[in-house]
């Protein structure tokens, strides 16, 4: 028992998660409303977008890549599905356009790291502009107004429970087990640490490469339809700054920037505590100015703790 | 020599005092003890062979020596006095310099301002006198040998071996009184090594100490005054190379009896299992032809350059090339990446342990079955338990030291990382087995193993080409051996006809046109 306390307190994950409960613990005595049903429904809510494309982020970055465009293609994956909608009004074939734009995104990233070998800080955030300059193309900067199914999966509830914590959870499991028993997943891992060993040791670096981004845009794709259906309206500057929340809960998750490291309960754990800590700006009635300093501050932390962590372990 | 005690040597070949003593240095990281009690003595213009076996502990001595490491028990006595580094920076300025096996040259630099780096000389006007450090690192360079080097030249454009050069030039410019030298020829050309000899001799005749550590017992033997054996973090032996054998030097290393003869196989198979015809890759291979039979051992040999990786990366797919094609078991061969050739049963060990061997933050078990998950998935879900036992059974059949498979490979030492490396290509059941330079930077005790694991994996059947720049292991290993030169192939010699002078002679035949 006390070596697997042991093992637990070494992993990234079992430090955030003393984090998460210390934060929940003092909002807890420092508002009344916080342990409300609605007000932590509302905390997995605003969660959710972020964790389920952190996801997709995560495994990109694990293979050490980064996708900067992740905020733009939910977006531009919003405006397709809302405006496929309107235009045919098939919700099939609305939640499907919204899905393959994303997916598309994320493939044309893919394309761009593996074919034309463009560094992928580079390709991702031309495409943050190309996506979110289509989007307002499409829209001529009028939000669409989207219901239907989308509205199910952004404020649809099942028990009580909104239906995309739901989704939320069920994909981090899904991902957890491919990520760690999967031999994608394990390839994934493989590719990050050590890209020239693992091209050499037979594992196909381009289709790894292609298939991380690729599964990273389908889920900021599917991070537009909820957040579009949650408002009933997809905004062509929806998901606007999205890339840092989903790139912080994939940090302070304990995934490595320079790649072969990470977890998925650690992403999705960052992912709550990066909702956690926007709810109690709001409880706490801090400036939502604040907000936006805090969240840079806590990117940098998140890396820094972790680079003097490893600086001590390579001088033993 | 002033403010210290004399210390009186027990042995060696000078009576002056001692520019460097250890005495009873100690040394633990954690629970692991890595030095102990380890003493000995360097005078002034005597080198020192450091020897040892991969993790013997002679890398954490030269970082205590050299103030990158603090001893937990001893005292470090340097040129009289007793002293403390607290960094590597006091160490050098106190007249210490350490040239390590990894390079450190700045790439994007030339030559010259990697020599002058730190100490760049500058005009009246505050920018680079470029004329003085070209002088400058000219005359340093020659120091060191290595005159075919261009000041001029970016330091990345530089071969390894060439590099290694310009870090040593740069180390001797600073006059040090103690020099440690760590694998400083493990990467030069037989001419370079000559010319780097050269500069040992004239240091040591003026005086410095040097410490030289190195797995080429030849060459240690010829250039050095005594040679002190490290195993398990102590001083085993310590003995003049004129009153000792390569065969006691091994069995100090390793601790046992050195066991190195290697019978001649016969390779019953006439099928051809590799064919290679016309083979070109733009600037780098030239024509090559020349056949392989199945449970064959075909060596490669060539001097640094001559495209021996070139080639294997060739058949392994990680290299296109211009002309030529290529058959395994009769049938075309054309792979576009290490993936599609390892689907044909096509598995590289590659040069180069750290930078294109192990994946360093994966475990012992993960490394040897990264290229083979297939096999021991269903419906692309690893199986764990199948994982631990295939990998298991590997492990233990190429007797890979270490605590547990589920450690971190980079704890296993470098000898055992090589054998992991052997394991994630055998557990592919591959038919061509591709080894680049297999053995280097390996203690001789795990060299011999991994020559055993080739052979007996090559008495089952398994064709296996081996590129090598070290003779002693073509010589040792291989049924046959192919020498390019300069990207050509200038011969290939049976067992029978294999000796040193005629594979060197080979070697340097294109070389010699150009003359």
């Amino acid at each position: 028992m006390m070596t697997h306390l042991k093992t637990l307190a070494r992993h990234r994950e079992f430090s955030i998660f003393l984090m998460l409960i210390a934060v929940a613990v003092y909002l807890s005595f420092a508002n009344e409303y916080f342990l409300s049903q609605r007000n932590l429904m509302n905390v997995g809510r605003q969660g959710a977008v972020v964790a389920i494309v952190a996801l997709g982020q995560a495994l990109v970055i694990i293979a050490r890549g980064i996708d900067l465009s992740v905020g733009s293609v939910i977006g531009l994956s919003a405006v397709c599905a809302a405006l496929t909608l309107q235009f045919t009004g098939s919700d099939i074939l609305a939640l499907s356009a919204g899905l393959a734009t994303g997916l598309a995104a994320g493939v044309l990233n893919g394309l761009m790291v593996t074919r034309f070998r463009i560094n992928p800080f580079i390709a991702t955030l031309g495409m943050l502009s190309i996506a979110r300059g289509i989007a307002l193309l499409m829209t001529g900067g009028i939000p669409v107004t989207f219901a239907g199914w989308a509205e199910v999966l952004g404020a649809g509830r099942i028990f009580d429970i909104p239906v995309s914590v739901i989704l939320m959870v069920v994909l981090s499991a899904l991902v957890h087990v491919f990520a760690t028993r999967s031999v994608t997943g394990r390839e994934i891992f493989a590719v990050g640490d050590n890209p020239k060993a693992a091209r050499l040791a037979g594992i196909d670096t381009v289709r790894i490469r292609m298939f991380v981004f690729g599964f990273c845009g389908l889920l900021a794709g599917l991070g537009g339809i909820i957040l579009a259906g949650n408002l009933a309206s997809a905004d062509p500057n929806l998901g606007m700054g999205y890339e840092l929340d989903v790139i912080a809960a994939v940090i302070l998750g304990g995934t490595a920037l320079s790649g072969g490291r990470g977890s998925i309960i650690g992403v999705f754990i960052g992912a709550m505590l990066m909702a956690l800590l926007n709810n109690a700006f709001v409880l706490l009635g801090i400036s939502a100015y604040w907000q936006v300093v805090t969240k840079g501050l806590i990117i940098i932390l998140a890396v820094g703790i972790d680079g003097l962590r490893r600086g001590d372990e390579a001088e033993d | 020599m002033t403010g210290g005690a004399a210390y009186s040597e027990a042995r060696g070949s000078s009576a002056a005092a001692p520019m460097l003593h250890l005495d009873g240095i100690g040394k633990s990281f954690g629970p692991v003890r890595v030095l102990e009690g380890v003493s000995l003595s360097v005078a002034p213009g005597e080198v020192i062979g450091l020897l040892g076996e991969n993790g013997a502990g002679k890398s954490t001595m030269m970082n205590i020596v050299a103030g990158a490491l603090q001893p937990d028990a001893g005292e470090l006595i340097f040129n009289g006095r007793a002293v403390q580094f607290a960094s590597i920076a006091e160490g050098i300025q106190k007249g210490i310099a350490f040239v390590h096996q990894e390079l450190s040259v700045v790439g994007a630099l030339s030559v010259a301002e990697n020599l002058f780096l730190g100490r760049m000389k500058r005009r009246g006007t505050g920018l680079l006198d470029r004329r003085a450090m070209r002088d400058g690192a000219r005359g340093m360079l020659e120091a060191v040998g290595a005159t075919g080097i261009d000041p001029d030249a970016p330091a990345g454009s530089l071969r390894a071996g060439e590099q290694q050069l310009v870090e040593i030039a740069r180390a001797a410019a600073r006059k040090p009184k103690l020099l440690i030298l760590d694998e400083p020829t493990s990467s030069l050309t037989p001419h370079e090594v000559e010319g780097f000899l050269t500069f040992v001799r004239r240091a040591r005749a003026e005086g410095t100490a040097i410490i030289f550590i190195t797995h080429r017992l030849e060459e240690a033997m010829s250039i050095c005054d005594r040679l002190l054996v490290l195993r398990n973090g102590a001083v085993v032996s310590d003995r003049l190379p004129a009153e000792t054998s390569k065969e006691q030097i091994i069995s100090d290393m390793t601790g046992k009896a050195a066991i190195f003869d290697h019978p001649a196989r016969t390779v019953s198979s006439a099928d051809v299992a590799l064919e290679l015809t016309g083979l070109s890759v733009p600037h780098l291979l030239d024509n090559i032809s020349l056949t392989v039979r199945r449970g064959e051992i075909y060596g490669l040999f060539g001097l640094v350059g001559a495209g021996r990786t070139e080639l294997l990366e060739a058949i392994c797919g990680a290299r296109r090339i211009g002309a030529g094609e290529m058959r395994l078991n009769g049938e075309p061969l054309a792979p576009k990446s290490p993936a599609q050739a390892l689907g044909r049963g096509i598995a590289l060990v590659p040069e180069g342990r750290k930078t294109a061997g192990i994946l360093p933050q994966h475990s012992v078990r993960r490394n040897a079955s990264v290229s083979s998950l297939r096999s021991v998935a269903s419906q692309g879900v690893v199986s764990a338990s199948r994982e631990a036992s295939a990998v298991g059974a590997k492990l233990q059949a190429l007797r890979v030291r270490m605590e547990n498979d589920q450690r971190a490979i980079t704890t296993l030492s470098g000898g055992n990382q090589q054998k992991v490396i052997f394991a994630r290509t055998l557990l592919t059941e591959p038919t061509l087995l591709l080894l680049d330079e297999p053995t280097h930077g390996v203690d001789v005790g795990a060299k011999a193993e991994l020559y055993d694991i080739v052979r007996a994996a090559a008495d089952e059947g398994l064709t296996v080409v081996v590129a090598s720049s070290e003779l002693p292991e073509i010589l040792a290993l291989c049924d046959r051996v192919g020498i390019l030169s300069k990207g050509c192939l200038a011969g290939v010699l049976s067992r029978e006809e294999m000796d040193e002078a005629h594979i060197l002679r080979l070697a340097f035949s294109e070389h010699e046109k150009e003359a």
